[in-house]
């Protein structure tokens, strides 16, 4: 059976293309299984999605842990621990990221031993989120066992209800991102079945009685909510230009959903990336242009603050 | 320390009275409203330093109850049936919050046919709420289960809302002698009730049941509330032996009558249970050693002190005033989970459905269960459950059937003339 | 309003009590405005809260507040509200609790609660009088299940269950006129693109006591169908062309009043033809009916307000 196991970002396509590749190999008679992780996602959030196939009947269900290609959507999540990109990959499992970064970087940075096959980026196309998409055409190519003709038509199927340019849209993505992978077509190897013997004990406790003050869903303090950093969630990031700036220190400060903008004594907006999720509403809101997008590839700076 | 006459509805304000209840979230229902009645007219009076509300539903009621609970307030509502169900998203809901407070339910048959007459298929559809749930015979017993129930609910250890379940008409309506424990006695047994740091205060912010993401943190949460509700077990028995000191009166959580060289025994819950003291009664004076087993509690479900009660009985007849649909009997299935592989279990489980909206089982019904049950016992071959219904009741069903169908043909026959 | 301290833009806050991580959306339109109640509240609150998208805001162990939060149900919120004001006024007035710790109670909903299945428990709470502020953010549909149409979508939107040419074909809810038929305390519409006005209005129900309602358009870039840089430009679009008016209602005078009008009004189009759920009507061709039906319908509102 292919285990595979999707990553990307909420509104990059992933639910998408999960479907797609799970209706091609459906189309070439494939028994097929594939779900999104269910969850709170939010358009810029980490999230998964999940297909199975295989030419018997599937029993397995629920995430995959161990997969035998994993699909990296977007290269800025392989470092983000939450994402869990790089969790259960094996020797044999084979890498796809969707990002400008080379494989040999990924290779070393990463030290990984198995496959690893990157597709550059597609640029924003009508209506198709393009990630979903070009993903789910390397994919096909890259477990070597669904045709351009298959492709194409889980393609039409999946992505008819945005509309006919998205569908031409889509196919021309996931097409091209088939015809790139060529030179790893078929890498892809298909897992076995695990061997009862060999998996560990399932380390079972007898939960202990505690007190409601610790045993009920209830926060005993202030704004815990900054531990987490929804800095991740972003494609592009504000940075000021001081020159620019007319100090009126609330107009991007009022306007930022998330409270990432203060304004210190100077009245100079300070961003907190750590949480800013890259709305860019301020840049749109502010009335002396000093605030610009900057694409988080190109940002100076990390992506959160250092701990 | 006074006697009087009280119903059973009387008798549940008078606990709330004497518990010092601080709020009353309230909404009328048959036949429980007499209970919100009387604490109204004592607030009144400036007999009862309390807050009566009246919400516009049960399940806003609950809601309110839960809230105030959480913030720290001694709270008390009571509700049947329709009432207790249009609630039920709260009831499962409030549990989980650990807000501990007081529920009387007063038992009434289930919608459809809607009705006014008790059983206990609106209690039982709580079961899994997370609510403990005591289930009382006698209005001295729907008083003192009141207290009970603050007392073990409030404890730290539980911290769960407690319902405390009488029948209609039986118990609700039903006037009986009852002592009423004095304030001071009452004082010294229950203690005013500490949130502890579950408590809505400016100084101590605190959010209260926020969502969870992932099955980790809710089997924890869940299991934890599960864990509460066992633990109260043994909270529970605290709880009665102290109630014993300060009052003088026994609540075990499981009453076993005449149980002691039982080869037959009764289970059931509920006001039906004086009736079958006193069948146990007649049948042991024709010779048949007849017990009766009545948990008072119910959730958290005293299985051991269950099993111990009927260890060396034959068999057991099991009353179920109440009807899980495509199943049967709630009290059976739940017995039988919990005696199955024990040692020296009862032989046969015999399931009778009896008293569903409001119909009382005779003596000789009881005599004939009793027969049934040993006869099963001593051949090793449990008959299948019995509605008890005879053929007086579908010979009435009958006549009111022909009317309603003969309306409707003559309503036709019109129609074409 | 010449007592308010939000007299000039630059009075509003500059740094924000409520938490940054939460899981709302980029660029949510009712997180924006909830940043501004919460600023004018202050952490002496208690969010009482409904079934909806800002119920994640508080996901174990993470919450954004730093006063404090109850999660109730769907239906229900402003019955939790009740319980918890009468507990924390049982418990000053037994003197079981200093007056410094009490709270103020807040019933936080989206559209879905506070127009449809809440409402019931709304006006029950109106009617007993209950001392608390309801702000329910508009995002307009059931955002947080994939925008099925509410009580509150508009006239024309398209949603996850109007998929027909014309979108929903009912007017929207009037949830400030049933708020003022029940005859509360206060009631005010607000959107976080007028930040000010929000300011003031919040400061205002902040002073008063009794049923207070503040109803705040919430542009949702995922519902709506926007990018998330433009939500402030969509609420501002949203006041100019009169389909939010920007309003309040005091007990005490008994009259509406428009604290922000806008004339001459832009045309419904720029602001319908900048979002997703609108497209249907300009796009493969432009629906003329329906367009002119919603302008009139805007016009009617506004002749009427005089």
């Amino acid at each position: 059976m292919f285990r595979i196991r999707f990553h990307g970002r909420g509104g990059q396509g992933i639910k998408l293309g999960a479907r797609a590749l799970g209706s091609a190999f459906f189309a070439e008679g494939f028994e097929v299984q594939d779900a999104p992780r269910y969850g709170a996602e939010r358009r810029g959030a980490p999230i998964a999605a999940y297909v199975r196939a295989g030419r018997a009947p599937i029993h397995e269900r629920g995430p995959i842990r161990e997969a035998d290609l994993v699909v990296v959507a977007d290269e800025s999540l392989i470092p983000v621990a939450t994402a869990g990109v790089l969790e259960g990959i094996a020797p044999a499992s084979v890498l796809l990221v969707n990002g400008l970064t080379s494989a040999e970087t990924w290779r070393e940075r990463l030290r990984l031993r198995g496959p690893i096959a990157t597709l550059p980026p597609a640029p924003a196309s009508a209506g198709a989120p393009p990630a979903g998409s070009a993903c789910a055409g390397a994919a096909a190519r890259l477990v070597g066992a669904i045709s351009r003709a298959a492709l194409e038509g889980a393609l039409r199927e999946e992505v008819a209800p945005l509309g006919a340019r998205a569908v031409e849209a889509s196919v021309a993505l996931a097409l091209h991102a088939f015809d790139l992978m060529a030179p790893h077509a078929g890498s892809v190897v298909e897992g076995e079945a695990p061997r009862l013997a060999a998996l560990p004990s399932p380390n079972w406790i007898d939960l202990p009685r505690e007190l409601p003050d610790v045993a009920a869903p209830d926060v005993f303090a202030s704004a815990t909510s900054v531990e987490v950093r929804t800095g991740l969630w972003r494609t592009a990031r504000p940075v000021l230009d001081p020159d620019r700036c007319h100090r009126c220190s609330w107009i991007c400060s009022s306007f930022c959903p998330d409270g990432a903008i203060s304004a210190g004594a100077e009245g100079l907006p300070a961003f907190d990336y750590d949480h800013c999720k890259g709305c860019l509403v301020c840049v749109a809101v502010c009335p002396s242009h000093a605030i610009r997008a900057v694409a988080e590839a190109d940002a100076e700076g990390p992506r959160e603050a250092a701990r | 320390m006074s006697r009087r006459l009280l119903t059973g509805n009387a008798a549940a304000a008078w606990g709330a009275r004497l518990a010092r209840i601080d709020y009353a979230p309230a909404f009328p229902i048959t036949p429980q409203t007499e209970i919100l009645e009387a604490l109204g007219g004592w607030i009144e009076a400036g007999e009862l330093d309390a807050k009566l509300v009246l919400l516009e539903s049960e399940h806003s009621m609950i809601a309110a109850a839960g809230a105030a609970a959480a913030t720290g307030v001694r709270v008390f509502t009571a509700t049947s049936s329709q009432g207790l169900l249009y609630g039920m998203e709260m009831v499962f809901t409030v549990s989980g919050w650990r807000a501990p407070f007081v529920l009387v339910n007063v038992s009434r048959g289930l919608a459809t046919p809607i009705t006014l007459e008790p059983d206990h298929t609106d209690v039982l559809a709580a079961r899994d709420s997370g609510f403990l749930q005591i289930h009382c015979a006698t209005s001295q017993e729907v008083l003192d289960s009141v207290l009970l129930a603050y007392r073990f609910g409030e404890d730290p250890r539980v911290r769960l809302p407690v319902i405390v379940n009488l029948d209609g008409f039986h118990l609700s309506f039903t006037r009986e002698p009852v002592e009423i424990p004095t304030p001071e006695a009452v004082d010294a047994f229950l203690p005013p009730f500490d949130a502890g740091a579950v408590r809505f205060r400016a100084s101590h912010p605190v959010s209260q049941a926020v969502a969870v993401l992932g099955s980790g943190p809710y089997s924890y949460f869940r299991y934890e509330t599960h864990l509460a509700a066992q633990g109260a077990l043994c909270v529970y028995d605290e709880a009665a032996a102290a109630f014993a000191r300060a009052c003088g009166r026994e609540w075990p959580a499981v009453e076993a009558y005449r149980c002691d060289d039982a080869e037959l025994a009764f289970f059931l819950i509920g006001s039906l249970a004086t009736r079958a003291r006193d069948a146990v009664d007649r049948l042991r004076e024709a010779g048949v050693r007849a017990g009766l087993v009545r948990p008072r509690l119910l959730r958290p479900y005293p299985a051991a002190a269950i099993a111990r009660a009927l260890e060396g009985v034959l068999a057991v007849a099991v009353v179920d005033q109440n009807l899980s649909m495509g199943k049967g009997g709630v009290l059976h299935a739940e017995l039988a989970s919990a005696l199955w592989g024990a040692p020296g279990a009862p032989r046969a489980l015999v399931s009778f459905i009896g008293g569903l909206g409001g119909r009382s089982v005779t003596l000789e019904e009881f005599r004939e269960m009793a027969e049934i049950a040993l006869r099963a016992g001593r051949e090793g071959r449990t008959p299948p459950p019995r509605l008890l219904y005879t053929a007086e009741e579908l010979r009435e069903v009958r006549k009111l059937q022909a009317i309603a169908h003969g309306e409707r043909a003559a309503l036709a026959t019109e129609g074409r003339s | 309003m010449s007592e308010t301290r939000f007299q000039r833009m630059n009075d509003l806050p500059s740094t924000h009590l409520l938490g940054g991580g939460t899981a709302m959306c980029a660029g949510c339109g009712g997180l924006q405005a909830l940043q501004l109640v919460y600023d004018v509240l202050g952490a002496k609150t208690l969010f009482v809260n409904a079934a909806g998208c800002m119920t994640l805001l508080s996901i174990y162990p993470f919450t954004p507040f730093r006063g404090s939060w109850l999660y109730t149900a769907m239906a229900c919120a402003p019955a939790g509200a009740q319980g918890a004001r009468d507990a924390l006024d049982l418990l000053v007035a037994k003197g079981r609790m200093p007056k410094q710790e009490d709270l103020s109670v807040v019933v936080l909903a989206g559209d879905g609660a506070s127009y449809g299945m809440g409402l019931s428990s709304t006006s029950a709470a109106i009617d007993r009088g209950l001392d608390f502020l309801y702000v329910c953010y508009d995002n307009e549909g059931y955002g947080n299940t994939g925008q099925q149409a509410s009580p509150a979508t508009p006239p024309g939107a398209r949603t996850a269950t109007d998929g027909s040419a014309s979108g929903v074909a009912r007017p929207k809810k009037d949830l400030f006129g049933l708020w003022v038929a029940n005859r509360p305390t206060y009631v005010a519409t607000a959107s976080g693109a007028e930040p000010l006005d929000l300011a003031r209005k919040v400061e205002k129900a902040a002073s008063l006591r009794g049923p207070r309602l503040l109803l705040v358009h919430a542009p949702c870039p995922t519902g709506w169908g926007f990018e998330p840089a433009e939500m402030a430009e969509i609420g501002r679009l949203a006041v100019a062309s009169g389909v939010w008016p920007l309003k309040e209602w005091e007990r005490d005078t008994g009259r509406v009043i428009h604290t922000k009008v806008r004339r001459p009004r832009l045309p419904v189009e720029e602001y319908l033809s900048r979002q997703g759920r609108f497209r249907h009507l300009f796009e493969p061709a432009r629906n003329e009916p329906v367009l002119a039906d919603i302008q009139s319908g805007v016009d009617a509102y506004w002749d009427a307000a005089g």
